[in-house]
């Protein structure tokens, strides 16, 4: 009875242009997790993260029929998602808001692991993570908080492996003179 | 083991665990947990909410989408006699007063009988859609760009009739933005600077 969840992303893709747009529904099941996950990484807070996944589906469903690898459509719409995620981050409006704010936002979460030291810590990484370039917080959050491979990430965001490989060292460099300071 | 541990940075403390301890406290403290569910509905509600592409819609995206054109020298050099033609075009609009001339925008031109293809690009990361509105279309948002790439560059194809014409870019529906690539502008008396495009008759 459930054979439409059965189906590829490619056949998906394939209904939803065919006029069927409710299929649309499967992609979101399929890759909502994943890309509030990330944008809740890279926003720090809920509410963003929602909006911006919602905004990165939407655009998605409008701009399908330029997917032009619909088997790879998750990768597609993740992608769609990280630019958003950077172009929000690097707004000047959501500079007003520190990142720092994961911690107390992860304690209201009722977070098992949260004590005064990790809270402590929390608040200090995620503040230096705040401070990076939006490019060099995407890279770190998908390779080291993310455990991503170098060359998934490669591909999801359309760069070579050493780029990413520099960016990535970048990142780390940064975070460790900025965790220095705030040592 | 990951890298992480292998490329410990003593000068992190001296206690020898510091790096690991706070890629480790990363992953940690990292928000975890799944999209709410109310967002799959709220997705598909907007989903619905969207116009039918219908015939008209869908032949007018294909015309603007971005196309690979192959071109022989020849016309090559047709077309460089012609963008050379469009670049010192003077305006000539009546009532015009003479201060705000019509410059093309950083378009490319394929002409045909009675319009000219004009490639429009605007960089707007972020936005969910832009048109292009002019007095080529009665001021009607009615030509959407395209993101094919999701890098925030959008380009598009619009045929428009030869002359002198003024356009914005709507983003979003909501935010009316000048193309910062039009070479002159003219106040459109209500505050706003309109870009200028001039577009010469098709070879």
């Amino acid at each position: 009875m459930d054979a439409p969840v059965e189906r590829t992303d490619a056949q998906v893709v394939r209904d939803v242009l065919a006029g069927d747009r409710d299929a649309y529904r499967l992609l979101v099941r399929r890759y909502g997790d994943t890309l509030y996950g990330h944008a809740l990484r890279m926003t720090g807070h809920p509410d963003e993260a929602a909006d911006l996944v919602q905004r990165a589906l939407v655009k998605g469903f409008r701009k399908l029929p330029s997917c032009r690898e619909p088997e790879r459509v998750g990768a597609w719409l993740f992608r769609i998602l990280a630019n958003l995620c950077k172009d929000h981050v690097r707004s000047p409006r959501r500079r007003d808001v520190p990142m720092g704010r994961v911690a107390a936002v992860l304690q209201e979460q009722g977070d098992p692991a949260s004590d005064a030291e990790s809270a402590e810590i929390r608040s200090r990484i995620w503040g230096a993570l705040d401070a990076l370039t939006p490019e060099q917080r995407e890279a770190f959050v998908l390779k080291h908080v993310e455990g991503r491979s170098y060359e998934e990430i490669a591909a999801v965001m359309d760069l070579s492996v050493a780029s990413l490989k520099m960016r990535v060292h970048r990142a780390r460099e940064a975070l460790r003179g900025l965790l220095e300071e705030y040592a | 083991m990951n890298d992480d541990l292998r490329n410990r940075d003593p000068r992190l403390g001296d206690e020898p665990d510091e790096w690991s301890r706070m890629v480790a406290a990363f992953r940690s403290a990292a928000p975890r947990g799944g999209a709410p569910p109310w967002l799959e509905q709220r997705v598909m509600a907007e989903i619905e909410s969207l116009p039918e592409r219908g015939l008209v819609a869908r032949v007018a995206a294909w015309l603007v989408r971005p196309a690979p054109i192959r071109v022989s020298p020849l016309v090559a050099a047709g077309a460089a006699a012609l963008l050379a033609i469009v670049l010192i075009v003077p305006d000539r609009v009546p009532g015009s007063d003479g201060a705000d001339g019509g410059g093309p925008a950083n378009a490319s031109v394929t002409p045909t009988e009675s319009v000219v293809y004009v490639q429009f690009m605007l960089d707007a990361p972020g936005a969910s859609s832009v048109s292009v509105a002019g007095d080529f279309s009665e001021w009607e948002p009615s030509f959407t760009l395209e993101d094919v790439d999701g890098d925030g560059v959008w380009t598009g194809r619009i045929p428009v009739r030869p002359g002198v014409h003024t356009y914005m870019f709507l983003i979003d529906g909501t935010e009316w933005r000048t193309d910062p690539r039009a070479d002159r502008y003219r106040d459109d008396g209500f505050g706003n600077r309109n870009a200028v495009l001039a577009v010469a008759s098709g070879v």
